[in-house]
């Protein structure tokens, strides 16, 4: 687990400071954290904050980023009977981060992925996420003027880190690109929440139409 | 909106795709939304990143996201590629772009 502590907890702090610096409370940092408890929907939040988009967008924005949790649980679903105060809890801290750590190191251990195997991967990581928010809510109060330091450049560059992981082949980097430059384009005349949504979506919807007609010609 | 609504709402929205997904063992997607869901994190997050990085402060932010992205990709280790993006970021700064 300490490999992925060493990734989640800069990335809290590093949202905790940029949310503190757009303007919500140590208090608001912290619930976002044990509420939402989404690392890169709750970074886009911040950051779109900070730039002054309207609520609606940053919903829509967090929509879209956290319903990739449909596919963790259904195949996670598929691997682990569950019952429903299970599902009820295990689906408040469902994480890639967990979901990754189930699915690969679950099964090695005696009678397989079991549900204390989940909630635990899943409870080690939201209690380090929670603490690290409230250390980095805390230093971004220290800090007397966040704008002035530059905090502002942590937020590209924590999507950065989450986003070269991803590139793993041709087709990545095309919907990467076309997403990046048509965001980019699309700022010029939208606002911010709203160019996420489009970008977002229309990128992942070329990915998905490339790559299912990829594997039907591959004759699956 | 105010931001105890938005808090609940960005909740709202997130704890419903979790639960729902672990409700649906038995239900089959088309291949061609698996494939949409797959890659919604590449696409959003370069959406995120390449208009921010070329806004009004591209000049510094330019260097510290091809640093960042550098270091991500030799290292595989996210807190030392921000601390190198932040560094580049000063640097640039401090050269006066």
């Amino acid at each position: 687990m300490l490999p992925l502590w060493l990734g989640t907890v800069p990335f809290a702090v590093a949202y905790a400071v940029t949310a503190r610096a757009a303007g919500l409370s140590v208090g608001q940092v912290c619930v976002m954290s044990l509420t939402t408890f989404a690392g890169a929907s709750q970074f886009a939040a911040a950051g779109l904050l900070g730039g002054h988009a309207s609520g609606l967008g940053i919903v829509l924005t967090t929509f879209l980023l956290n319903v990739r949790h449909v596919l963790y649980g259904l195949s996670l679903s598929r691997q682990l009977a569950l019952s429903p105060l299970q599902r009820l809890t295990a689906a408040q801290f469902l994480t890639d981060e967990a979901y990754g750590v189930a699915v690969v190191h679950g099964p090695q251990g005696p009678g397989g992925l079991s549900f204390a195997f989940l909630l635990g991967t899943e409870l080690s990581l939201y209690v380090s996420w929670n603490v690290a928010t409230l250390l980095g809510a805390l230093a971004g109060s220290v800090v007397p003027d966040p704008e002035k330091l530059g905090v502002g450049v942590i937020f590209p560059l924590a999507f950065i880190g989450l986003l070269v992981p991803q590139l793993t082949d041709r087709l990545a980097l095309l919907v990467a690109a076309v997403a990046g430059l048509g965001g980019w384009l699309l700022s010029q005349v939208l606002p911010g929440g709203l160019v996420i949504l489009l970008a977002g979506a229309g990128g992942a919807l070329l990915g998905a139409a490339l790559l299912t007609r990829r594997e039907r010609g591959a004759g699956r | 909106m105010n931001t105890s609504l938005l808090l609940f709402l960005m909740w709202g929205v997130t704890y419903p795709a979790r639960l729902l997904g672990l409700s649906l063992g038995r239900v089959q997607l088309s291949e061609f939304w698996l494939n949409f869901l797959k890659f919604v994190p590449v696409s959003v997050f370069a959406a995120l990143v390449v208009p921010d990085v070329l806004g009004p402060e591209w000049a510094r932010r330019l260097p510290a996201a091809l640093v960042a992205a550098l270091l991500m990709l030799r290292l595989g280790n996210l807190a030392l590629s921000l601390l190198g993006g932040v560094g580049a970021y000063w640097l640039a700064r401090g050269l006066g772009l």
